[in-house]
């Protein structure tokens, strides 16, 4: 009796923990079958920062749903596999090793959150699979770049030298940064402290914002008596409209010049509520324009075809452009695919105009495949261009 | 007819135990991390339940210390060259010694008080892990060299899960000794009642520290093995978040029982990993599991082991909660003490 | 003297919600004796109830704030009578897990329903989003709305407590449930309602606050831990306790962030909490008793 319920416990745990060892019968190139290739994404599904995972995976699995209406890439479906990574740093390496292990997944597009995309790198590193990343934009995930990741967001310095350069561009003469120093803020704040150093700049006002934060009066009146004529916004909406907000309030209106994080400028205006406040504000963008443009209607129909609550978000359209290079060098690399091949066919993007990302898309010669931020602000309720810089 | 007593909570020990050991013998790399982890929270929930469910001080620091214990052992190995196997005793240590203060406030305070005390250090220190650039590398985190494990006869890539299983079966097993002992019946005797225990001579502070010197030891020790199993320490892995999932495990797996840690942490983990499955939804559903642990066993599945296994003993578990109380209510909503310590200790 | 006045105003502004919070909180602890952790999220889901009502459904705002309260009203019941109930006897522990799985409960149903709509949600103001003048300051109008919420809600529970019979009964509830039952007293549907009444009020404050803290799932969490220090700072089963403790917290956070440096804006809040707590075990206002055996 003694041994029959413990062979009974023993045979239940054994199958409780080979439960979580399931696998797929491989192919010799990992995850592809004559009919589809299955490519893995982690980033956050859960938690505060969810939209930087979910919503751009639900604009990556539109783009693939896309491709696999007009048959697919050299006749293979594309099929998105989902990792959650809980935006922590364990959460991303058992992401990964999911992805490459059970999933056994050919290739990554994913990384939603910096630190844990860090984390996970070495990891992706030693498995040689091709990650292609889609929102996280700390600059240690390329840089020193490995043989198999890309990247197609603008990373976090070259949108902190854009953000000095513009304001320097304008004239200002005094400038001031405003940034969340959590791990997000972090990537973008430091090297903008380090351009700053290098031109010899001084930062007259160095505020802190957290990303919860319900009242910025305090952080403008610092600012206000800096006597600061251009802000960097180093923040996520919430913080940013809270600061703007307080600022009108008590009178301060410097030029504000924001990033990708706060590219939707209707919205952020929305959240700031007094009109006219966004009126000598502009901010780096990854998509040009707004999502409810005329020119991103099939994207948004497509949308709403898979995801009935959603509406159309520049997270959303950041995993489309992401998927759309990706589905670029997928076709380059040929129906004879191999990972080696993939990551090959990355060098045939040259000058690539994405129908998404405002500046050319370039992964010859580097890791890096967008190094040009567009600036929009808003005129009469409409995301216009603003401009470029030249970054030194 | 009566069963032998090795069917109950030794033998469940042994099997986990025994399965763990095993696993690198036939798991996937991705299940072997989740086993690692799997080590890690068993420890934090041992040291956890010490002091919330043996010594009943409801507090909510343990991921922070957690934290300090990780960043000690790592911040040694990068700033000051140390080996991993140097710095990790001595980051254990200070998590320790940073833990031990804590219980100068748990002397004035009780219940939701001392849950507050202790949930304002633990934020407080994240504020620091942010801001002590210097120190810390602030929130964006840093990258630890790995453990060197050439003195280990294994392989490089399971040096730190042969390590973790070994350290976690020392401390099962140190747990186990030390709440059988004297320490453990103080413990217990000041969780049911302080003014009685005082009243038997146990002096409140002495037991207090030392509940919080061991739960914090633990956890140095898991901080430890983190940033060796990682290489990579930030600190977004010891926030609110990480401090709720132990409570959850401890809770869910039995106050007051030794082998209800282990259960509890072991069965979590498990739980989430499966729940991965949900994708978007995993919340919902894991929230849903917790109403239902509660509702069903809201003291913890050791109860419900204790009913099937006859050979599962508890005798020091909690069935009644944790004392919830300022001074001048009356405790009656702690809920009856169990009957379990009425019973007989059985060695 | 500007800078001061402006600090001292907006202490007191982002103290009242806080306060509204916690006050929530406090009703709840007096009758159970338990604090209910997915508070936060209740507060979340009448932001968003109203959102749908006023902003996607075009409903006025005055029975969309109804209807929202309701709803978080209805919520409350149904969480107690799942989750709670059963487990109120059991102890503060498992009380509190259940109360962690109805937060992830929550949350999780809100990011599915709205979280697709967009990072923050932003909600109009009841009267004008532009800043109004008194003195030689500005104010956003939205905060005098809640400002005046706190100051009603104070005293409609100060009443309820110390008049009705309701109040009286629910503070004997927590006091002895027992002895209540004993009594007479239905503590099930005293806990039920308690439950409710929680529920709706930080429902209401969530519709107060969403033009100005905007929505999100997670909105409710940070106000949460603040909404609790405060009350825990005020004594737990003092409603002007609470006010109080929100006010002191709100003060604490501006003049730091104005006078020190606005990275201490978030901790300082957490280091008067540890050491007002050190001073008085019980919070400012709170029922210093004796222990009993």
């Amino acid at each position: 009796m003694k041994r029959l319920s413990t062979t009974i416990t023993a045979s239940l745990a054994f199958a409780a923990i080979t439960a979580l060892d399931a696998q797929a019968q491989g192919a010799n190139v990992p995850g592809i079958t004559n009919s589809e290739i299955k490519v893995g994404s982690f980033g956050p599904l859960t938690g505060p920062v969810y939209i930087y995972g979910k919503l751009t995976m639900n604009g990556v699995e539109v783009y693939f749903n896309k491709l696999n209406q007009a048959g697919g890439v050299h006749g293979r479906k594309l099929v998105l596999v989902r990792e959650d990574d809980l935006c922590k740093p364990e959460g991303a390496i058992a992401a990964v090793k999911k992805l490459v292990h059970d999933h056994k997944v050919f290739a990554i597009i994913g990384g939603g959150c910096s630190n844990p995309t860090l984390a996970a790198r070495p990891d992706i590193e030693k498995e040689r699979i091709p990650f292609h990343v889609f929102a996280a934009v700390a600059d240690g995930i390329v840089d020193p770049p490995a043989a198999n990741i890309y990247t197609t967001q603008i990373t976090a310095s070259i949108e902190s030298k854009a953000q000095i350069q513009w304001a320097i561009d304008k004239g200002a003469k005094k400038l001031a940064i405003v940034a969340q120093h959590d791990a997000w803020g972090r990537a973008r704040y430091e090297p903008m402290i380090q351009d700053f150093k290098r031109r010899g700049l001084q930062v007259v006002a160095d505020e802190e914002v957290t990303v919860d934060q319900n009242d910025g009066t305090a952080q403008a009146l610092k600012l206000k008596a800096s006597g600061a004529d251009a802000v960097m916004l180093l923040g996520y909406p919430k913080a940013a409209a809270v600061v703007i907000r307080d600022s009108i309030k008590i009178g301060y209106k410097p030029l504000w010049i924001g990033q990708t994080a706060i590219q939707d400028l209707p919205a952020l205006q929305g959240l700031i509520g007094i009109s006219g406040a966004l009126a000598d504000f502009v901010s780096i963008t990854t998509v040009p324009g707004h999502p409810d443009n005329p020119q991103y209607a099939e994207w948004r129909k497509l949308l709403k075809d898979t995801f009935p609550n959603d509406d159309l978000s520049v997270f959303n359209l950041m995993g489309i452009a992401a998927a759309e290079v990706f589905g670029k060098v997928l076709e380059a690399a040929g129906k004879d695919l191999t990972r080696e091949k993939f990551l090959a066919a990355y060098n045939t993007i040259d000058n690539f105009k994405s129908s998404i990302y405002p500046g050319p898309i370039t992964c010859k010669g580097g890791h890096k495949c967008n190094e040009s931020p567009a600036f929009v602000k808003l005129e009469n309720n409409n995301v216009v261009f603003a401009g470029t810089v030249a970054l030194k | 007819m009566t069963l032998p007593v090795l069917v109950g909570n030794r033998s469940f020990l042994a099997l986990l135990f025994g399965v763990l050991l095993a696993l690198p013998a036939f798991a996937n790399q991705y299940t072997l991390f989740v086993g690692n982890l799997m080590l890690l929270y068993i420890i934090l929930a041992l040291g956890l339940n010490i002091l919330v469910g043996f010594a009943g001080l409801l507090a909510f620091a343990n991921a922070a210390i957690y934290g300090i214990g990780a960043y000690g052992t790592a911040l040694l190995q990068v700033h000051l060259g140390w080996s991993f196997w140097a710095a990790a005793p001595v980051g254990a240590v200070l998590a320790m010694l940073i833990g031990t203060l804590l219980a100068f406030p748990a002397l004035r305070l009780s219940g939701i008080f001392l849950a507050l005390a202790t949930l304002a250090f633990a934020q407080a220190t994240q504020w620091v892990l942010w801001h002590w650039q210097s120190v810390t590398f602030g929130a964006g985190g840093f990258r630890v060299p790995p453990p060197d494990f050439g003195w280990i006869p294994v392989k490089q890539d399971y040096g730190i899960y042969f390590v973790s299983w070994a350290v976690t079966l020392g401390l099962l097993l140190f747990t186990w000794r030390i709440m059988r002992s004297r320490i453990g019946r103080a413990f217990v005797a000041m969780r049911d009642g302080e003014i009685a225990a005082q009243s038997l001579g146990i002096d409140l502070l002495t037991y207090k520290a030392m509940a919080f010197a061991l739960s914090s030891f633990y956890a140095g020790v898991a901080g430890a093995l983190y940033s060796g199993l990682l290489g990579f320490v930030s600190p977004e892995a010891f926030d609110l978040f990480q401090m709720i999932i132990q409570k959850a495990m401890i809770v869910v797996g039995g106050l007051g029982s030794v082998v209800g840690s282990v259960l509890g942490a072991a069965l979590l983990v498990y739980v989430m990993e499966v729940l991965r499955e949900f994708k978007s939804t995993q919340e919902i559903v894991f929230g849903a599991l917790l109403i239902a642990f509660m509702v069903f066993q809201p003291h913890g599945l050791v109860v419900f082991m204790k009913r099937w296994l006859p050979g599962w003993e508890e005798p020091l578990h909690l069935a009644g909660g944790v004392q919830s109380t300022a001074p001048g209510h009356d405790t009656s909503v702690a809920g009856a003490t169990s009957k379990e310590h009425a019973s007989a200790e059985r060695t | 003297m500007l800078m001061f006045s402006y600090l001292m105003a907006t202490g007191i502004t982002t103290g009242a919600f806080y306060a509204l919070v916690a006050l929530g909180i406090v009703i709840v602890y007096k009758s159970t004796e338990v604090v209910n952790l997915a508070h936060g999220d209740l507060f979340m889901v009448g932001g968003m109830l109203a959102y749908t009502c006023y902003v996607m459904g075009g409903i006025p705002y005055l029975p969309s704030l109804l209807l929202a309260v309701a709803g978080a009203f209805v919520v409350g019941i149904l969480t107690e009578r799942v989750a709670y109930r059963s487990v109120l006897k059991h102890g503060l522990a498992s009380v509190l897990v259940a109360t962690i799985g109805v937060s992830f409960v929550l949350k999780g149903i809100g990011r599915y329903i709205w979280g697709g709509k967009g990072d923050y949600l932003a909600f109009p103001p009841i009267v004008s989003p532009e800043p109004l003048q008194f003195g030689n300051i500005m104010i956003m109008s939205q905060q005098l709305v809640v400002l005046f919420a706190v100051i009603v809600v104070m005293a409609a529970l100060a009443l309820f407590f110390k008049r009705t019979r309701a109040g009286k009964w629910m503070q004997a509830t927590a006091s002895n449930p027992k002895a209540a039952m004993l009594c007479g007293l239905r503590i099930d549907r005293i806990y039920m309602y308690t439950f409710a009444v929680g529920a709706a009020l930080a429902g209401a404050a969530g519709v107060l606050m969403a033009p100005l803290t905007h929505l999100y799932p997670d909105v409710g969490f940070v106000l949460f831990i603040k909404g609790m220090a405060a009350a825990v700072l005020g004594g737990l089963t003092s409603i002007p306790g609470a006010v109080l403790g929100g006010v002191l917290l709100g003060l604490a956070e501006q003049l730091a962030a104005g006078y020190l440096h606005s990275s201490f804006q978030d901790v300082v809040a957490f280091l008067v909490i540890m050491f007002a707590l050190i001073f008085l075990p019980t919070g400012l206002l709170g029922a210093r008793g004796l222990r009993k055996v």
